[in-house]
């Protein structure tokens, strides 16, 4: 066990006893800050208004919110006075360094997989590239019995198994750098993988069915990333190329980006290189997809369904309240086809949000709108305005009945109750405000 | 309205050529009339919030003989739309207040049109003198007020304004003349008769459904190659009303 950290001490290090006395070369400080982006480390060890990784942000659980930790180099309130090892042990095992266990909130059960050279890296950067804060977040307190944290070591027993990385003698180098990064600091299942009754991700690894097999988050369905050939909805209509571009850019021929997945790829994978994307993206169409049901229907029927949806809404005639206020309110970006335009208005045919079992994410989007992250490849942010404002309970409902029926898509009715369920929900929404007949277009007019 | 011919051609026009626009019609017998989230306000029941009472008067009756209503069996009229709704709305806006108007000085009443406007007046001041010497104009030449009048008489004062024949400088209004004041009238009348109903007037897009213009859908790709075909939907309005 030992000897899996002494090699990097030992080659980077003068002292073992004193940190950070190695003078790591401003390459492997940069190397851990890359590594730091494909763990999105940032997304959850920051608070929206406070400094880069010190802590703070809720994060809410099953058992209660989960306050995030400060990882700064801070010796009093961040990890300034963690050893290389006791960073490794808190990176995949989920132990702090007083022994005590952290929340499985920390996907320490992904970060299992990490090389003894990454955590080096990892631990370069977080102690020399990283500013230190001397503020401490809030505790977290749990309620009984998950307060009791000695407790999380039988769920670790169970759940979790820190497995260095092996390559598979089955994929190419590629794909197997994007298996390391999908199962490891990606983190993806933390998200797009069904959890089991005790909170646990059903499958760390692309070896069982469950693995990225598509999950509920708060409401929102995370698709499946299983991206092999299936019955071609979401993902498993992209090709490498599509599912590239789209962890750069949040934007493909297909899709953009909407609810979590906007921040992961605003402060994660835009930053990564194209050659791992590449290997993410090989990755994951290695993954068979999700088995199809009985009574899926063939791709010429799906085709079949796509042009009659589409002839009836250009004919314009005998239309449900559905079909008018898509024409109404969605055809000008969304097109009566639902196909979109490459890169700026995603498809709704197909599209895996639509056709989600829970509709919440499609409601959600219609209610408050979407705003793609800037990137550095696609700096705009054309926005979809939200609908809020224009549109009824009863609307969206019939609106996204429509939608989720139309062309080749197959999901459920969406009724009213859901949409005010929805509707409660949000927040402040900046894209669906109703317009001022006297804003600012009015000023600039400058009268008759 | 036999005293109406202008009006009565010009609202031939707007149907003449609304034939050639795709005309509105809801062939497919679905009924999509819209429930507007805040319902348009009935105009007998509307509290002005900047014109006083006299001046709510005058412009009901003038609005009334610039876009005649149903009453005049010709379509719906400004009145049927809320357009002085419209026009109490407006004063109150950047546009009413000519927040973003140049507005200093010289100021020559004998300038070219080409110059724009040529008084010191924001949309607010133009309504209140252009009413108040209208009114004294309508006291001293026929002993009533405006809106007592009847229609023909308030037509000869309106294209007595528009022609300047009614002198206001000679009722103590030096700085404007009286097709200044017309100009704003009719232009703000037509605007309230034909803009989106976000606005105030355009009551239920009734102008829209009558000259056939289909609002703010902002969606006709699918149209471009489709021809000799009547174009089947009724409009849309900004806050998502459908007709």
């Amino acid at each position: 066990m030992t000897a899996r950290y002494l090699i990097p001490l030992l080659a980077g290090s003068t002292l073992l006893s004193s940190m950070p006395a190695f003078a790591d070369t401003d390459d492997i400080v940069k190397r851990g800050a890359y590594l730091a982006r494909a763990g999105d480390c940032v997304a959850c060890h920051s608070s929206p208004q406070g400094k880069p990784f010190a802590g703070g942000l809720g994060i809410e659980s099953p058992f209660g919110t989960i306050y995030s930790t400060n990882i700064t180099p801070d010796k009093e309130n961040g990890i300034g006075s963690y050893t290389e090892e006791q960073f490794a042990a808190a990176l995949r095992e989920g132990k702090r360094a007083d022994g005590a266990n952290l929340y499985p909130a920390m996907p320490y059960p992904s970060y299992a997989n990490l090389t003894d050279e990454d955590v080096h890296a990892l631990y370069a950067y977080f102690m020399q590239g990283v500013e230190p804060v001397a503020s401490q977040p809030p505790k977290t307190s749990l309620g009984f019995p998950f307060n009791q944290r000695w407790g999380i070591s039988a769920w670790n027993w169970l759940f979790a198994d820190a497995e260095p990385f092996t390559p598979q003698a089955s994929h190419d180098e590629l794909t197997e750098r994007g298996r390391y990064l999908v199962e490891g600091l990606g983190h993806c299942g933390s998200c797009h993988t069904p959890r089991g009754i005790a909170q646990q991700e059903k499958a760390l690894g692309g070896d069982s069915e469950a693995y990225l097999a598509g999950a509920n988050l708060n409401g929102w369905w995370a698709p499946s990333l299983r991206a092999g050939d299936g019955d071609g909805q979401g993902i498993e209509s992209w090709d490498t190329q599509a599912i590239v571009d789209y962890l750069e850019t949040g934007r493909n021929v297909h899709a953009t980006v909407g609810g979590e997945m906007t921040s992961v790829i605003a402060h994660s994978t835009s930053y990564l290189s194209e050659r791992d994307l590449m290997g993410i993206a090989q990755y994951l169409k290695s993954l068979p997809a999700n088995p199809t049901s009985d009574d899926a229907a063939s791709t010429e029927a799906r085709e079949q369904s796509t042009d009659e949806t589409a002839a009836h809404l250009t004919a314009a005639k005998n239309l449900s309240k559905g079909e008018r206020l898509y024409i109404d309110n969605c055809a000008a970006c969304h097109f009566n086809a639902g196909e979109g335009a490459d890169r700026v208005f995603p498809q709704l045919d197909g599209n895996s949000l639509t056709n989600a079992e829970n509709p919440a994410g499609l409601i959600h989007t219609m209610l408050a709108g979407a705003r793609p992250p800037a990137t550095s490849k696609i700096p705009a942010q054309l926005p979809m305005p939200g609908f809020s404002w224009r549109l009824s309970d009863e609307e969206i409902a019939s609106l996204a009945t429509f939608v989720r029926g139309a062309w080749s898509n197959d999901a459920g009715p969406v009724t009213a109750e859901q949409v005010a369920e929805v509707r409660d929900s949000l927040g402040d929404t900046p894209l669906s405000r109703a317009p001022d007949p006297n804003g600012s277009l009015n000023h600039e007019d400058g009268g008759q | 309205m036999a005293s109406q011919p202008d009006n009565m051609s010009r609202r031939a026009f707007l149907r003449g050529s609304a034939t050639l626009i795709p005309t509105v019609g809801l062939a497919g017998g679905i009924s999509l009339t819209a429930q507007a989230d805040e319902p348009a306000p009935n105009l007998s029941e509307y509290q002005p919030v900047f014109f006083g009472e006299d001046e709510w008067s005058f412009l009901l009756a003038a609005c009334d003989r610039l876009i005649p209503g149903e009453h005049a069996g010709s379509g719906p009229g400004a009145l049927d739309t809320n357009v002085p709704i419209f026009l109490d709305r407006q004063m109150d806006s950047p546009y009413g207040h000519a927040e973003r108007w140049y507005m200093e000085g010289p100021f020559d009443l004998d300038g070219s049109p080409d110059l724009g406007f040529q008084y010191p007046y924001s949309p607010r001041e133009v309504y209140q003198k252009g009413i108040a010497m209208t009114q004294q104009y309508c006291r001293q030449e026929h002993g009533k007020r405006f809106e007592q009048l009847d229609g023909d008489t308030q037509d000869a004062v309106l294209k007595g304004l528009e022609a300047n024949d009614i002198n206001f400088a000679s009722l103590g209004e030096r700085q404007m003349q009286a097709s200044d004041f017309f100009s704003h009238l009719l232009e703000n009348t037509k605007e309230g008769y034909l803009s989106d109903p976000i606005h105030g007037g355009n009551k239920h897009m009734a102008a829209w459904k009558m000259v056939g213009f289909p609002g703010a859908r902002a969606s006709y790709r699918d149209w471009v190659d489709q021809h000799d075909v009547e174009y089947p939907l009724g409009p849309v309005s900004l806050n998502g009303e459908r007709g």
